[in-house]
């Protein structure tokens, strides 16, 4: 069993390191795999960050130009994804700072567009329609937290990020994590069951 | 002024496994006890689920012109390298050959000014002026019209 264990993390270790080398040197096979590996996880964080679909594909294909410019700072002792999500949130954070001069606390959702799609068209039109409404409702829920609890939720629930790898992302300390993690879900809970009612 | 029970049941819901296994244990000993923080544990549960199961994805298109706009600016990047590497070299190669060159104009600018009837440091002056007055109209110019470090952003697109 331990040795398992230490299989894993001296596994992962080398693929982290192995990706650290392939930033340095530019690689553009590991960049395409890269992009392919972290497409949905990488988007859904732009989405419910900018709180705009729109936006969020252009900030995902910056994302990448900006992992290759940089990508020499990545020094393989973390994990690549929490490094990636911060360089996501720091150019979401200029770019909102550039169009609107708002802190990430202040960035609201854009109600002309919605942010939320169906990811598989080849449904029945009936599926599609109440996917999209349990979308929307999801959606509109979202919305209505303020940005860096909202940001702090999806990183936990959908991607799964523990909780340092959360404060290294955010750049904030860890109580202040598990108290935007609290209040985010207290939140997006009554406003849930408050749209649903 | 003790904390509240409930709102730190409900701050362990939001942690889940990274709550330690004595607050675990308090968290089932209160829910089993306390019906709000219980209905309010069930309501999050329903929300945990609903975040999760949003079927967001990135489309292929995006997915392939994204691979296009990193393969190409890395193309442009390694060409600027290679650009940088030959100014590199040049530099070297000027920095190398003004040595000779400088040492050869000392011995032109003592002549002269020895046969020019000068004082020493009337033609060493002239000598440093020569040798500076290049750089100074260069930055000048770049002066007036504000260099390529200083101009504007790059597009956002």
């Amino acid at each position: 069993m331990l040795g398992a264990t230490h299989y894993f993390v001296n596994s992962m270790e080398s693929e982290t390191k192995a990706i650290a080398r392939g930033l340095r040197q530019r690689d553009p096979d590991l960049l395409d795999r890269l992009i392919e590996q972290y497409q949905h996880r990488l988007l859904r964080y732009l989405v419910y960050l900018s709180g705009n679909r729109e936006l969020a594909e252009d900030l995902f294909q910056e994302t990448w130009i900006r992992v290759l410019e940089r990508g020499h700072q990545y020094d393989g002792n973390h994990e690549f994804s929490t490094w990636l999500y911060a360089v996501a949130r720091n150019l979401t954070i200029d770019y909102l700072r550039k169009k609107h001069p708002v802190s990430l606390d202040g960035l609201m959702e854009d109600e002309d567009h919605a942010p939320l799609e169906p990811a598989d068209t080849r449904l029945l039109a009936v599926e599609v329609m109440e996917q999209q409404e349990e979308a929307e409702r999801i959606r509109a829920a979202m919305v209505g937290i303020p940005a860096e609890y909202r940001e702090t939720v999806v990183l936990r629930f959908q991607d799964e990020l523990a909780l340092q790898e959360i404060a290294a992302i955010t750049g904030v300390k860890l109580g202040t994590v598990k108290s935007r993690l609290y209040r985010g879900l207290k939140m997006l809970t009554s406003r849930l069951e408050g749209l649903q009612r | 002024m003790t904390r509240d029970l409930h709102d730190e049941a409900r701050q362990l819901l939001a942690l889940g496994k990274d709550a330690s296994e004595a607050e675990q244990r308090w968290l089932r000993e209160h829910l089993g006890e306390c019906a709000t923080c219980r209905d309010y544990a069930e309501a999050a549960r329903r929300a945990i689920a609903a975040v999760r199961s949003v079927p967001l994805a990135a489309d292929s298109r995006l997915v392939r012109a994204t691979q296009m706009r990193v393969r190409f600016h890395a193309r442009r990047l390694r060409e600027t390298r290679e650009r940088m590497w030959l100014v590199g070299i040049a530099c070297l190669g000027v920095g190398l050959s003004a040595v000779p060159s400088a040492l050869f104009l000392w011995r032109v600018f003592s002549w002269m000014g020895t046969w020019a009837g000068l004082s020493r440091p009337v033609w060493q002056a002239s000598f440093v002026m020569f040798c500076i007055a290049p750089v100074l109209v260069v930055s000048a110019i770049l002066l007036a019209r504000g260099t390529h470090l200083t101009s504007g952003d790059e597009p956002w697109k």
